[in-house]
């Protein structure tokens, strides 16, 4: 009887022994691979992606083979085309530092220029007398342009830059957002710069014709070099050289333009891409003669910017600046006194009154 | 949250001050009156109301070479807002599912660019003259550069969101566009409903005297 119950027992030992043994496997059970990782086991066999080689035969081909598809289109047959890579390649590693490096050291040489030189001042001093430099619809034409530009400029800096610069900054989702919303409003607004330059094009293609004494410009830097300020007509040579920047170059990725936003009319890949360079490095270019322009156009250049908001200029600036068409505006007769300037901008009594009597010479 | 209140509450109290603010303008101008005319009539004023009405539509031919840009940018940024306010296939699904329950068929994506692209173009060269121009500028105030801003805003905006792939954007809208509304019956934007009745009251003022105006 004793014997039996000793029987007893003993199996019951063993049974909750066997048992705690199972417990404890099954808890160490999930921790095994990393201990077994973390010791010196065997490596799992490596498995091979059998379609790897395949698609590594397809990307790596020099050029883009085209297979046979029953969808209709540009470039359907062709399974993955590598020229997307070295686009994105020419953006990310060429495109963006290089534009940020030319909006960079443009910016940076306009703030030295002006802290060395303090831009062109009035080397007399105003006259008090005004000469009618831009009729209104030249002025509206010049200020639609600006304004549809410098919106293009931003959205279009936002698309190229935006991975980079902004992303960073704002994170992901923000960025998505804010790239949506800069590609709807640069596609939309990219039609209506091509028509301001067209505007620009017929309204002062007249005044910007090469002409004798342009070379001469040049070579003094249109008096930014010291020495006394070469002689020019209505437009001088600086000016016709941007005119004609914002003819080519804006027409260029005007055209670059309308082939990205409307791919409907054939356009293959290349052109494309094609499209894509010419629009991206031409934009970077014109935004860069668009610093230097706005600086002449207003703190380097004393009293150029009323040209552009009253129309009107006052006849020291012109003998300054442009003394060839000074000379022919005082011989018909055209100048103007600061009150009847006033009274024809119906100014008096208001803020943005001209002046109409001579600032004294002295104090400069 | 910000979604909700501008989807919500917002909109409705824009909505109020809209319809109450244009309502108590027109009443306020309709129930000023004029003074009695005991003069015999020489012409019909009623017919000359109606016809002054039409005739400003076109600009008179002494002023036309003066006044030619603002007239054709006027017309540009009016039909081109005129179209997007109803014809934009959004604005179309908006009104009938949350204001008319009916719908009517929207303008075709590409007719709705080239459409806001003429409105923009026209609404910016309009502002651009009122600011240029000395005489427009002169008799502009601030109400007449916030309206243009902000009617700037709302169709800038509307665009960016024209996708509809974010919230974001769609809100932002939407926001303006309240804003918008708020300002609407305080300011010249009141002009979409008193233009006609201003030129109907000049032209019977006038026709009874029998001038053309």
């Amino acid at each position: 009887m004793n014997n039996d119950k000793r029987s007893l027992t003993a199996h019951q030992d063993d049974f909750f022994s066997v048992l705690k043994a199972l417990l404890v496997i099954v808890l160490l059970l999930p921790i095994a691979p990393q201990a077994l990782a973390a010791g010196n086991a065997e490596p799992a066999a490596k498995v091979v992606n059998p379609g790897a080689e395949l698609w590594r035969e397809v990307r790596q081909r020099e050029a883009p083979v085209a297979g046979t598809t029953q969808v209709a289109g540009m470039d359907s047959g062709v399974l993955i085309n590598i020229r997307g890579e070295q686009w994105r390649q020419f953006r990310m590693e060429q495109l963006i530092p290089a534009a940020g490096a030319l909006l960079g050291g443009v910016l940076g040489l306009i703030v030295l220029f002006h802290l060395l030189k303090r831009g062109l001042r009035l080397e007399h001093g105003r006259s008090g007398n005004y000469l009618l430099r831009f009729k209104e619809i030249d002025r509206i034409l010049h200020w639609y342009v600006a304004t549809v530009f410098i919106f293009l400029a931003l959205t279009g800096l936002i698309l190229l830059t935006g991975r980079v610069v902004l992303i960073p900054v704002f994170g992901h989702e923000v960025f998505s957002v804010i790239a949506s919303a800069s590609k709807e409003g640069h596609n939309l607004f990219g039609p209506l710069f091509l028509l301001g330059v067209i505007g620009l094009l017929i309204r002062f293609v007249s005044k910007n014709f090469p002409a004798k004494g342009d070379l001469g410009w040049f070579l003094k830097a249109g008096g930014f070099l010291g020495g006394k300020h070469p002689s020019a007509g209505f437009f001088n040579a600086g000016e016709k050289t941007w005119f004609w920047l914002v003819i080519f170059i804006g027409l260029t990725i005007s055209t670059t333009g309308l082939i990205l936003e409307f791919p409907f009319f054939g356009q293959d890949r290349p052109m494309m891409e094609l499209s894509l360079v010419l629009h991206g490095v031409g934009s970077v270019l014109l935004v860069a003669g668009v610093f230097g322009h706005i600086y002449v156009g207003t703190a380097g250049m004393e009293a150029s910017l009323e040209s552009m908001t009253t129309g009107y200029v006052d006849v020291n600036w012109a003998r300054q600046h442009h003394d060839q068409w000074a000379e022919t505006c005082e011989a018909e007769g055209a100048v103007i006194s600061g009150e009847d300037l006033a009274k024809k901008q119906r100014l008096r009594g208001t803020k943005n009154r001209v002046p109409d009597r001579p600032v004294a010479e002295e104090g400069r | 949250m910000i979604t909700a209140f501008i989807d919500g509450p917002l909109w409705y109290f824009a909505l109020a001050v809209f319809l109450i603010g244009v309502a108590w303008r027109l009443f306020a101008i309709f129930r000023s009156g004029s003074k009695p005319d005991f003069s015999v009539p020489r012409r019909s004023g009623a017919v000359s109301a109606f016809m002054t009405s039409l005739r400003r539509f076109v600009a008179r031919h002494e002023m036309s070479p003066r006044i030619r840009l603002h007239v054709v940018a006027g017309y540009m940024f009016h039909l081109g807002l005129f179209a997007l306010l109803l014809f934009a296939a959004p604005h179309v699904l908006f009104l009938k599912e949350h204001l008319l329950g009916f719908g009517w068929t929207p303008m075709p994506y590409w007719a709705f660019i080239v459409t806001s692209q003429i409105a923009f173009a026209g609404l910016l060269l309009l502002w651009l003259h009122r600011v240029l121009n000395p005489v427009t500028r002169l008799i502009s105030d601030v109400d007449d550069h916030v309206a243009a801003v902000l009617t700037f805003v709302v169709m800038l905006t509307g665009c960016l969101a024209l996708m509809e792939d974010f919230t974001g954007l769609r809100v932002l809208h939407r926001f303006t566009v309240e804003l918008l509304m708020i300002y609407f019956p305080f300011s010249r934007l009141m002009h979409a409903f008193t233009f006609i009745p201003s030129r109907a009251y000049t032209g019977a003022w006038y026709g009874r005297r029998g001038v053309d105006a």
